[in-house]
This record gives structure tokens, C-alpha cells and sequence, in this order.
């Protein structure tokens, strides 16, 4: 299970976050817990570069992306190669909607756009959609180009 | 971060002040969704107003019911709109608001419209959207359709059914099963993404049925799979069939090894890392399958990608606890990666070379982990820290090193959960290495002139106070003691007094000095201190040079063995129903109450780490001792010798699941049948073990403890006792059948009927063996513990042990058999070597120390033979250790 995507501003502050089968009570938790981590070692890495954690069964793979932090949570089969997997897509889909790494302005204009990306890669915790241009197509409800 | 910081700040200055979501409002934006209501779509607008709604959410922001379902009825009124960015847009936003049972029919009509439209597409979204917020009955409804879209010719189409159904099946499993054809089509598809889905789908539907799932696994793997995901998944359900198999590589080829095998060759880094990662557990897994798999994790090992690495890392060291030989090869790389940027990694690395680490290599490693430690964060020192004991464990004669590097980190700077680490493995240190007794209880006594933390200052008094009084000099540890009551807070004084009256009621000689600082205690200005040194001056005699009585000992120092809970709750009856007569502790119950295994798992499952630190360790040794003697009818069998690990008497996922713990005593047996019932619809009662001992003629029953109740999941205990001739280790075969009560339990209210029905359910045998009598305790020096036995007691004989498949497997036989704890790390065989010496180590029944020397040699027809000498404190104990091997 995909458990979580959650991305941050440099400072911290919470732009989206998509649980899944991570009780509420348990949300706050994590969300701190994330954002100490990206506080802790994000600070000087190059855009895209994958960071890795775990903690027990459970793997964290996080980036920086312009202005934002791109943080993924997953168990079991997600394990840290597919979670990168994963944030890779989700890198992708963000540059193609921004047309470049995000400042944060940008990426809140592109709000929306950024959401139903979101939306297509990762449903209730499973990975959909792997391929950019795909994604870029399905959320204008255009099907794909291989088909 | 792509631009130079200074220009970056200037910029967001900016962007905060135009940021498009500045100073939002849940109100006012709720306010602006009435555009949806208007006649003339504005559909720029409205999808404005769903990016604000969305923004609200994903910062956490939740809706009243109320407020709810009105965005809901709004955003239904959008589905008027032709403009496609606005319809996606909608179906987002649907399911988001997840709407409630009886909102959803308001917008069915227009989803299922949508999953019959000619745009695919729509389609496309329009089962999913359903999929999020139909229940059962509206699902029977759109079967067909849903059947239709899995193996529909759009791969959109069809993945969004099959990822529906993925979901589905956690709620309606009946429905969901029902379309196994349609998706053992799909998993022929030529899009890639649509295989993996299918192939996941498909699996869950037939996760219980192996004959089908090992059909699956033997068509896909001589198949094509398109995407690496689905390779992925391909060979988890590949090892789970290797698993269910059973086959034994050592006779047998693998079935499927060689598909993992092909794997490794990949062009998918996550293909190779999954097939490497399903080799490295296989069970029984043998050096020549493993070597491939290691090759790849070592290439990785040296990667520019730290997922790469820390995978890889990751996985060797799972592999290096069960099979430290072959990653041996990968310690140079494992080296370099000691100084890695990612913690995690480096840690990793660490504790791997730990663990594969010779004894001539430890100090060296010891060099390079001191300069580590200062720049890792608690959590990763306290897994050093582990590591570091484990090491210490299996190669005892380097204690001084390892034990000096304990007492260095111990000094510095650190959390309580990293000084509760360092402080505990100290304490196993000296429990476990006799030699290391001295000096690690002075490293903990230094730390105690200087700890910040109380908890781990009264820990250590207490176990100073245990052992102290057992060193060749007890009195250089008052010092530090009587400083504490000079120092340190009440709690802290309270347990030096106490540690100080140990060390008086022990060591007759100290008493008077003892005596003399406790008076001073008199005068502390804390009750409880003062209490306890009043207590032990009038119990512990005059103070002069005299024996304390056994009984003093026992009543100011003996272990309390009543469950405090049930003290609790009987203390608590006692005062509701006041009595003339006093309390009598005798009347409180000693049994324990079980705990619910589903509160045990709700405990453990901590995401973040946070929370408070979990109690002290106690081993499972002093757990089962408290059990057997809290047992009136067993308290009269002793002191308990040994207590075996579980051995399971049920397969797993049956009804009811049992396993059976031996506990071996003097002149008794007793077994411990562990019972969980695991259906929840039944309530056990009355439920024993009846035990056909025809086959073990040494043992006679003595009695038998049921279980009154045996609820749904929640484990219980039975026990049986036998007796057995004193002091011989008897040996036998044990049959065994659960007998039991059960009642019908409706689930709904939880309340069992009445009335219950006999009902037996076998279990399966186990045996008592000669490996139940020796005590697996090391000694620190083998040569000198060997040197100091009397050599008339030596036995030495030869065995030939027959064909074996490798040196290995025979000495892991061997002491298996024989029980006893390998030393100096000689169970461990150099890959390919002809011949091998293990030294093992052990405590016979009675209390007798037990040495053997074994040496194997192996020729080319892979025979095996074996010299075995023994030496004992007493020499019938040496030929039974060779009656042992010879009847083995």
C-alpha cells in the first residue's frame, strides 16, 4: 500500500497531502514526523536527487522539486524501489504541468492541474499511471496516445 | 534547490503576497460554490472554485455533514456542463466529499451515463468515481458493466475497472470473484499497466487457492510480462509458491529458481533487486543459490542511487544474520559506505560488517564506527549499539574492547532511549560473560556518579545490588553507592538505601560498615527514605558480623510473585465491601490474566517511533518461572531447568492453533500448551490437552490445568505435568488431542448460548529429546574453561555421520542435537573447506558444565566423519553426551 504523498513548501507547511489506510488519529504523527525529516536532510540536495528512510516495515522516499518537498510513504509490496518509482511519475507530471521545477507560486497556480496528476497516479493507495504523457492526456479526458 | 538562496527569498517574498490561495477562507469559498447553482455555467470559474475546495482538504480542513452535502448537491449540477477540464475536475471532487449512503443516489444516474458514454474517458473516471462511493446492492447493478470495461480495448478503461475491483474486494469479495474470467483475460493484454493490475487482481481473488495461483505463476513465468511491475509482482507470488512447495533444495532442485535466477539479468533495477531480495529468503537457501543474488546487491552496493544502495544494503544485512559467510565478499564495498551522506545507509552498512566481521577484524571496525557515532542521530545509534552487543555474544574474548567502547559512548552525550540501549546491553554483557562481570559493573557505576535520567540511576542500583555482593570485592562498589544517597533525588537515595542494605544482608563482613551509613539515612528529609533504612536496621540484626537469616533475606528481597493487577482488583473488592476480618494476601488469585491479542497488536503498531519507551526486557526464562510457580500444583517441583521454544502443534491458519513450550524441572516435566481459538464465532471452555504418553514409558501424568474459557483470540494456557525418574534425561514421544467445550457466539452481540457441545480436535505429536536436558550457556575462553576440566573426565569417540550435502548442514545437525551453545563463533563453516572444528558449551541437568570439541571432515563422495571429546564436571555426564550422538 501506497500510505501516503504529502508535499511541502521549504518551510514546512503542508501544500497537499493524500493519505491512504493511515488512520486520522495517526496523520498528525506522520506529517510532523516528514516534515522533521526533509528539515533534517533535504537542506543542499539537487532537484530530483531520491533520499530513502525507513522505519520499520514501513519506507519513506523523498525529494526536492524547485520550491517543494515530495515525500512518499508506502509498505509491503511499495517498498523503497517501487516508491521510487512512484515519485519518479510524480516528479515528471509536476515539471510537465509547471513546465519547469515549481517555485511555490507556480505550483499553487497549477493547483488544480496538480491534483487530478495526483489523482490519476495514485488511487487509494495503488500506482495507476506510470507515463507523463498519459497522465498530461487523461486529465484533459483525452485517451491515450498508444491506443 | 535550483536557485541561489538570497534570490529565491526575494522571491517568495513576492509570491506570498500573490499567492493564489492567500488568506482563503472555508466560508467564503463555500459561498462562492453557489456559482455552480447558476443557470449559465461559468465553467473557468467553477473549476476555480473546486481548486479552492480541494486546496481546503488537502490542507486537512474538514466539512460539517451539512456543509457537506451541499457542496455535494452543487457539484452535481456540474455534470450539465459539456466543458471537459470541468468534468474531470467534478469527478475529483466527488470523490473527495465521499458522500454518504443515502446522498449517493443523486448523482448514480449521471455517473452511470457517463460509464455507458461513447468517450471513453468518461468511462474511464465514471468507474472509478463509482467504485468510491457505491455499496453492494447499486454494485450487483453495474456488474455487467464493470465486467464489460476489464476487458475493454482502452487501457484506461480497463485498468480503472480491474484497480475498482482491487478495492472492491476488501467489501463485497462475493461480487468481485465472480468476474475471475474476465481478468485472467486481461492478464493477457498487450498493455502493460493492464497486466500488472490484472495480475494483481487475480491473485487476490485466488490467494487461497495455491493450485490455482501455482498455475499462474507457471504459465506467466514461461510467458511474456510487459512491465517490470508486474515482474515485480510476478516474483513475490513466485517465492510464495516456492514457500508453499516445500521442496528442500538440499536434495531436490528449487522448482522456479532458475525463473528468479534469469531475473537477476533484467534490464529493470527493480526486477533485479525483487528477484535477489526472493532468493536471499528463500528457506533453506544454500551458498550456490545465494552467491548470483549477492553478486547483484554488491554491484548496487556501489551505485549512484541512494535507493539503490540502500536497498541493497538493507537486504544484505537480513542475509548476513542467517548466512554471514557469503556477504563476507561484499565487506570492502560495505566499508566505502560507511562514510555515506544517507544515515540510514551507513548504519546499515555498520551493523552488517558487524555481523560478518571476523575476530581479528573487530577492533579495526571498532576504530571506524568511533568516529561514526558523533555524527548519527540517537535512533541509529542505539541499532550500533545492538549490533554491538550481538557481536560481543559471539566473540566473548573480545569483550574488553567491545565493552570499553560501551563505556566510552555511555559518557557522552545522548537520549534516554540510547542510554537505555547502551545500559541494558551492559547488563546482558555481565550476565552473559563472567569475565566481563568486574569490569562492566564499574563502567555502570561511573555512569551513576554523572546520569540525568532517574529511571536508568534506580536500574542500575537495583542490579549493582544483585550482583555487587557477588564480586571478589563488594566494597569498592559502596563508594558509589553512598554517594547517590548523598546527591541525588529522593527516588534515586530511596533505591541506594535499598542497594546499600543488599549489599549489608550479603556480605556478612560489610554489615557493620553498612549499618553505619544507613543510620545516617535516618536523618534524610524524605519518608520514604527514611522508611526503608528504618526497615532494614530492624530487620538485618544488630549490625554486627552475623549471617542475616534466610528468611529476613527473603521477605526484605525475594521476588514478589503476585500479578500486581490482581492485587489491584482484589484491594479494590476488599474496600467495596468492608469485613472485620483483615485483608489476606493469600486470597489474592496468582494466575494472569491473557491479554487480548488484537490490544497486544494495537500496542505495537507505532508508525513514528513516538511514544513512551516499552518496559524493561525480561527474558522469557524469568516470564516462564513466574508462570509455573504462580501454579500451587507445580510449585512444589523446584527450581525450573529449562524451558524449550514453543514447538507448533497446529499448521498455521488452522481453527485453532496451538504450540507446546517443555518445560523441564529436576524430577518433572510439565508442558505448556499455548491455545489461541481463532474463529470468532465459537467460545472454548473447559479446554485441556489429553496426552497419550504409551510411547515415553519414563513419564508418569501427575496432573493437568485446563482452560476455564477460551474466548476468540485471545491465547490461553493448559498445562500437563509428568514425572520422570530424578536427574535422568528420559526421553519419549507425546500424542496429543485438544478436548474442549465449544458454544456457538453471536458476533453481533458477542454474548455466547448457553449450551455447548463436546468436540476433540487433533494435534500433532512432539517429542521430549536428549538436547531438552543441556542448558545452551557459553563460556567467554573455550581453551581455558577446557584446560581447567579434569582430563580424566574426557570421552573421545569417531562417527561416521554418512553422505551429507554439505560440512555445514552436518554440523548444524550436530548441535542441534546435542543443544548446546556454539562458541567463538565455530558454528559458521568456510564455504568449500574439507574440515571444520566447532566447540560448544552447555549446562547439563543437575547443574554439570559440559565441554565438547568436534571436528568434521568431509571427503570427496561428500561422507562425513566426526570426532567428538567431551569433558564434564562428572564423567557420566561425558558418556552421555556420547549415548547422545551414538543413538542421534
Amino acid at each position: 500500500m501506497l500510505l501516503a504523498v504529502l508535499i511541502a513548501n521549504s518551510e514546512g507547511n503542508i501544500l497537499v497531502e493524500r493519505f491512504n489506510g493511515v488512520p486520522p488519529e495517526e496523520r498528525l504523527h506522520w506529517r510532523s514526523f516528514l516534515v522533521k525529516l526533509g528539515a533534517d536532510n533535504l537542506r543542499g540536495v539537487k532537484n530530483e536527487e531520491l533520499l530513502v528512510a525507513n522505519h520499520k516495515s514501513v519506507y519513506i522516499v523523498y525529494t526536492v522539486l524547485g520550491d517543494v518537498s515530495i515525500f512518499v510513504v508506502g509498505k509491503d509490496e511499495y517498498d523503497e524501489l517501487a516508491l521510487a518509482e512512484a515519485i519518479f511519475v510524480i516528479t515528471a507530471a509536476l515539471k510537465d504541468v509547471c513546465g519547469k521545477p515549481p517555485t511555490e507560486r507556480l505550483f499553487l497556480d497549477k493547483y488544480g492541474k496538480i491534483c487530478l496528476c495526483l489523482d490519476e497516479i495514485v488511487w487509494k493507495g495503488m500506482l495507476e499511471n506510470t507515463d507523463k504523457d498519459r497522465i498530461k492526456r487523461l486529465i484533459r479526458l483525452k485517451p491515450p496516445t498508444e491506443f | 534547490m535550483a536557485q541561489p538562496l538570497v534570490k529565491k527569498d526575494d522571491d517568495r517574498d513576492e509570491e506570498v503576497d500573490y499567492s493564489p490561495f492567500m488568506g482563503i477562507e472555508k466560508g467564503a469559498v463555500l459561498q462562492e460554490a453557489r456559482v455552480f447553482n447558476d443557470p449559465q455555467l461559468d465553467a473557468r470559474k467553477c473549476s476555480q472554485v473546486i481548486t479552492k475546495l480541494l486546496y481546503l482538504l488537502n490542507q486537512g480542513e474538514t466539512f460539517t455533514k451539512f456543509e457537506a452535502t451541499d457542496v455535494f448537491f452543487a457539484v452535481t449540477k456540474l455534470f450539465q456542463s459539456k466543458d471537459i477540464g470541468l468534468r474531470r475536475m467534478v469527478y475529483l471532487m466527488i470523490k473527495e466529499i465521499s458522500p454518504s449512503a443515502d446522498e449517493v443516489i443523486i448523482v448514480t444516474s449521471s455517473l452511470m451515463k457517463d460509464m455507458n458514454s461513447r468517450t471513453d474517458m468518461y468511462r474511464a473516471n465514471a468507474i472509478r468515481v463509482l467504485c468510491r462511493i457505491i455499496d453492494g446492492t447499486l454494485l450487483t447493478q453495474i456488474e455487467r458493466y464493470l465486467k464489460q470495461a476489464i476487458v475493454d480495448k482502452n487501457p484506461v478503461v480497463a485498468s480503472a475497472a480491474l484497480v475498482s475491483g482491487i478495492h472492491l474486494l476488501q467489501t463485497t469479495p462475493e461480487i468481485v470473484k465472480r468476474w475471475s474470467n474476465e481478468v485472467q483475460e486481461a492478464v493477457q493484454s498487450r498493455a502493460a499497466l493492464v497486466q500488472f493490475h490484472a495480475l494483481a487482481l487475480l491473485h487476490q481473488i485466488r490467494q487461497n487457492d495455491r493450485l490455482a495461483i501455482s498455475k499462474l505463476v507457471t504459465s506467466l513465468t514461461k510467458g511474456t510480462v510487459r512491465s517490470p511491475l508486474a515482474q515485480c509482482l510476478l516474483i513475490r507470488y513466485t517465492s510464495q509458491v516456492i514457500r508453499e512447495s516445500g521442496v528442500n533444495s538440499q536434495t531436490v532442485d528449487r522448482p522456479f529458481y532458475d525463473y528468479l535466477e534469469g531475473c537477476l539479468r533484467h534490464k529493470a533495477e527493480m526486477v533485479i533487486f525483487e528477484a535477489a531480495k526472493a532468493i536471499t529468503e528463500l528457506s533453506n537457501v544454500t551458498t550456490r543459490e545465494l552467491t548470483p543474488a549477492i553478486t547483484v546487491l554488491q554491484l548496487f552496493l556501489s551505485s549512484s542511487k541512494p535507493v539503490l544502495r540502500f536497498a541493497a544494503v538493507r537486504t544484505l544485512n537480513k542475509v548476513a544474520m542467517t548466512h554471514p559467510m557469503p556477504v563476507t565478499s561484499c565487506n570492502i564495498d560495505m566499508e566505502s559506505l560507511i562514510s555515506d551522506q544517507n544515515r540510514s545507509i551507513a548504519t546499515l552498512a555498520i551493523t552488517t560488517l558487524l555481523k560478518t566481521g571476523n575476530e581479528s577484524s573487530v577492533d579495526r571496525l571498532m576504530k571506524q564506527i568511533t568516529n561514526f557515532m558523533s555524527d548519527i542521530a540517537d535512533e541509529f545509534k542505539i541499532v550500533v549499539v545492538e549490533a554491538i552487543r550481538s557481536l560481543c555474544l559471539k566473540f566473548p574474548l573480545k569483550y574488553r574492547s567491545l565493552m570499553n567502547f560501551l563505556s566510552n559512548i555511555l559518557r557522552e552525550e545522548g537520549g534516554f532511549d540510547y542510554k537505555k540501549a547502551i545500559v541494558d546491553s551492559i547488563v546482558i554483557l555481565i550476565r552473559d560473560i563472567p569475565d566481563a562481570k568486574e569490569s562492566g559493573l564499574l563502567h555502570l557505576c561511573e555512569f551513576i556518579e554523572d546520569c540525568e535520567f532517574t529511571y536508568l540511576s534506580t536500574q542500575i542500583l537495583h542490579f549493582l545490588g544483585n550482583e555487587g555482593p557477588k564480586t571478589s570485592d563488594p566494597s569498592k562498589y559502596i563508594r558509589y553507592i553512598y554517594n547517590r544517597v548523598i546527591l541525588e533525588n529522593a527516588t534515586v537515595r530511596a533505591s541506594a538505601v535499598s542497594t546499600l542494605a543488599k549489599f549489608g544482608a550479603m556480605v556478612d563482613t560489610l554489615k557493620p560498615r553498612v549499618f553505619i551509613l544507613l543510620r545516617r539515612c535516618l536523618f534524610d528529609n524524605d519518608d520514604e527514605v527514611r522508611d526503608r533504612a528504618t526497615l532494614y536496621l530492624n530487620t538485618l540484626g544488630d549490625g554486627s558480623v552475623t549471617e542475616t537469616h534466610k528468611d529476613v533475606k527473603d521477605f526484605l528481597f525475594g521476588s514478589f510473585d503476585i500479578p500486581l493487577t490482581n492485587l489491584e482488583i482484589t484491594l479494590k473488592n476488599y474496600l467495596q465491601n468492608p469485613a472485620e476480618k483483615p485483608f489476606d494476601i493469600t486470597s489474592v488469585p496468582r494466575e494472569v490474566k491473557s491479554q487480548p491479542l488484537a490490544e497486544k497488536k494495537a500496542t505495537g503498531k507505532k508508525p513514528t517511533g513516538l511514544g513512551a519507551p516499552p518496559p524493561p526486557p525480561t527474558s522469557a526464562a524469568d516470564a516462564y518461572e513466574r508462570i509455573l510457580t504462580a501454579i500451587p500444583e507445580f510449585a512444589s517441583f523446584g527450581k525450573l531447568f529449562k524451558s524449550s521454544a514453543p514447538v507448533e502443534l497446529t499448521e498455521a491458519e488452522t481453527e485453532y492453533a496451538v504450540n507446546v513450550v517443555k518445560h523441564i524441572f529436576d524430577s518433572h516435566v510439565v508442558f505448556q500448551y499455548n491455545c489461541t481459538n481463532t474463529i470468532a464465532e465459537q467460545l472454548l471452555e473447559n479446554v485441556t490437552v489429553v496426552v497419550d504418553a504409551s510411547e515415553a514409558e519414563e513419564f508418569s501424568e501427575v496432573g493437568t490445568k485446563p482452560i476455564k474459557s477460551l474466548p476468540y483470540d485471545t491465547p490461553a494456557q493448559t498445562f500437563v505435568a509428568y514425572e520422570k525418574p530424578e536427574g535422568i534425561p528420559a526421553i519419549g514421544k507425546f500424542s496429543n488431542t485438544l478436548r474442549f467445550t465449544v458454544k456457538e457466539v453471536d458476533t453481533s452481540t458477542g454474548e455466547a448460548e448457553d449450551d455447548g457441545v463436546e468436540d476433540e480436535y487433533q494435534l500433532e505429536d512432539f517429542e521430549v529429546v536428549a538436547a531438552d536436558y543441556i542448558l545452551k550457556v557459553g563460556v567467554s575462553n573455550f581453551k581455558n574453561a577446557w584446560e581447567s576440566m579434569d582430563a580424566e573426565s574426557e570421552r573421545v569417540d569417531e562417527y561416521g555421520l554418512g553422505a551429507r550435502e554439505s560440512l555445514t548442514e552436518a554440523v548444524n545437525a550436530v548441535i542441534n542435537l546435542l543443544g548446546m551453545q556454539p562458541c567463538e563463533g565455530t558454528e559458521v563453516v568456510t564455504s568449500n573447506s574439507r574440515s571444520h572444528t566447532c566447540l560448544l558449551s552447555g549446562v547439563y541437568i543437575g547443574n554439570v558444565k559440559v565441554l565438547v570439541r568436534l571436528s568434521f571432515g568431509i571427503d570427496g563422495s561428500k561422507d562425513v566423519a566426526m570426532k567428538l571429546a567431551v569433558r564434564s564436571d562428572d564423567v557420566n555426564v561425558s558418556d552421555v553426551i556420547h549415548e547422545i550422538v551414538a543413538s542421534g
